[in-house]
């Protein structure tokens, strides 16, 4: 091989690896009520959504073609991204005395930086469609942990493709962060254990480490004693943060968001926990 | 096997530039901004207090009409905020008496439902739900004796096409609740027994139980219809919008002093990892809403 040839062939790989990464993208057709309703009420704020990027280190590359250039267009993934990002900013009440946990909490599981909550991460995205999101731990010590959600959480049919339901998954990604960062394994399933098992009905299950309201002060959700005691399962801060988005939001979140939180907090409540179902939340009258 | 070395050599050394060059690219990348010519500068606080609240749109007319008002109700109704639901309510309560907005509310629900925005079905159905008419009950009933669906696309084992139409049913079924009819509620204890899902199983019994106040009564009587393994539903801890600590809280010690079984087992360790060498510092306060 010759320079020449190998200039074209890495230039082939190249475009074949970006065009790879254009082509392929989650259904982009629209945008779910309430995904629609909760972008109402910013309609697209730019000051935001260049501040949300660094928040949850986000790279260009991941999210060209979904998009990046195209912020405003709520029928694709990044605006769709940070609309449910929006809300764990903004959208809670943050009552010590009704919420399970702060926004100072959320935040800082679902964002990139470095913490008590986490080692450093980034926010990507996939095309795969059998998973809501994963999360891929560093190889490398100077590498960075990832957090990529799917397009279960975007393409507008699918059932989780609410803020709510896509923030949700922001936390459960989180706390696998968190696990890695405190040494604790939750299983071979994908960070789960196999299922069914208990009261578990999905293959994918974690215990409830049932606690009360205002056991933990806000900014300290990250605390455990190592025992069941004080200790929190992906799940079930998934459950509670849909909780609170739910039943403790500020005056102005639509309700189909938190009929959708709470929707998808009870469905999770009751297929995921092998020591029982946890907490019920959400108004039981109808609306 | 000169040539076939210097082949290895120069696809190793190409290697070498290609996974050079991508980290590089991707550093480059991570430097770009977002961007849309549409961005709005005015924060949501502004944005929030130019949409006027307690104006529902009326629920009213026949036929064609009745269609395009159910479905610009439905749609204010989703976007509306906790404070108008009373306003909304009024309106429910006066559009109950014409059954062809029952009728156009049950078809949003079943075109949602079809179209796949779960968000939107939840906000129909409950809408429906809170009319409390028989037309819209019967509906509900049916809605919620549909079959699952078998095939699709499975998440840790879940289908989801299953599931969503079981959060809608549980909707449905917490609908028929509100009924509070000796007739509907027929239906909310069978279900609460026989649904093949779990999802519609654990509302019906949630959903017939807070209708009934908690009772005693009303507890023993849904006892003889859930599924033995599923009698700890009874007693599951319910945590309603504006409760606060000394109530929930008292509950849930009942809860888990009745049922030691639930205690979590201690979390396992696993081998520490290396820690991370550059972590990523962002302390940047998101702007004043």
């Amino acid at each position: 091989m010759n320079l020449k040839q190998g200039i074209t062939l890495m230039s082939s790989l190249l475009v074949l690896g970006l065009g790879a990464e254009a082509g392929a993208v989650c259904v982009q057709t629209g945008a779910s009520q309430a995904d629609r309703d909760l972008w109402n009420t910013h309609g697209c704020w730019q000051d935001y959504f260049l501040w949300q990027y660094r928040a949850y280190g986000l790279r260009s590359g991941d999210w060209s073609g979904r998009g990046w250039n195209d912020a405003c267009n709520v029928s694709l993934e990044f605006p769709k991204h940070w609309n449910a990002s929006y809300l764990v900013n903004y959208g809670l009440e943050d009552d010590w005395w009704q919420s399970f946990h702060g926004t100072v909490d959320y935040r800082a599981t679902a964002e990139a930086a470095s913490s008590r909550y986490h080692d450093s991460l980034y926010h990507s995205i996939t095309d795969r469609t059998d998973v809501f999101g994963t999360f891929t731990p560093r190889f490398w010590p100077w590498d960075t942990d990832r957090v990529q959600t799917a397009c279960p959480l975007y393409n507008p049919a699918a059932t989780n493709s609410n803020p709510g339901s896509r923030a949700g998954d922001y936390m459960h990604e989180g706390w696998h962060a968190y696990f890695d960062k405190y040494n604790f394994n939750n299983g071979s399933v994908g960070g789960h254990r196999p299922g069914p098992q208990g009261a578990c009905t999905i293959n994918g299950c974690d215990y409830f480490y049932f606690h009360g309201i205002g056991e933990y002060a806000f900014g300290a959700m990250w605390e455990n004693d190592g025992t069941a005691n004080r200790f929190h399962s992906p799940n079930q801060v998934q459950v509670e943060f849909l909780c609170d988005v739910a039943d403790q939001p500020q005056w102005w979140i639509p309700n189909s968001v938190r009929q959708s939180a709470a929707a998808d907090a009870n469905r999770r409540a009751v297929s995921r926990f092998i020591n029982g179902p946890g907490y019920s939340c959400g108004s039981p009258r109808p609306w | 096997m000169q040539s076939s070395k210097w082949r290895v050599i120069t696809r190793a050394g190409a290697a070498v530039v290609v996974l050079g060059i991508a980290p590089v690219s991707v550093a480059l990348a991570a430097g770009e901004e977002p961007g849309s010519i549409e961005g709005s500068s005015i924060p949501p606080s502004k944005v929030i207090a130019e949409r006027p609240l307690y104006r529902p749109p009326p629920l009213t007319g026949q036929g064609d009409e009745a269609r395009k008002n159910a479905k610009a109700f439905v749609t204010w109704a989703g976007e509306s905020v906790s404070l108008e639901q009373e306003a909304g309510r009024k309106v429910l309560r006066e559009a109950a008496k014409n059954p062809e907005i029952v009728k156009a509310l049950t078809e949003e629900a079943l075109e949602a439902q079809r179209n796949g925005d779960t968000s939107r079905g939840l906000v129909a159905l409950g809408l429906l739900g809170e009319m409390r008419t028989y037309d819209g009950a019967k509906f509900l009933v049916e809605f919620v004796r549909m079959p699952l669906p078998r095939e699709g696309t499975y998440i840790e084992g879940e289908l989801q096409e299953e599931a969503l139409q079981a959060m809608l049913q549980a909707k449905a079924v917490a609908g028929l609740a509100y009924m509070r009819s000796a007739d509907f509620d027929r239906e909310v204890l069978y279900q609460a027994g026989k649904h093949p899902s779990v999802i519609v199983r654990a509302e019906a019994i949630s959903a017939y139980l807070w209708n009934q106040g908690d009772s005693l009564e009303a507890r023993k009587l849904l006892s003889s219809y859930v599924r033995p393994e599923e009698r700890l539903f009874l007693d599951r801890v319910r945590r309603v919008a504006g409760e606060g600590a000394e109530t929930f809280n008292k509950k849930l010690a009942l809860y888990l002093e009745a049922h030691p079984e639930l205690k979590a087992p201690k979390p396992e360790p696993k081998e520490p990892r290396p820690p991370e060498e550059k972590p990523y510092i962002f302390d940047e306060n998101p702007p004043e809403f």
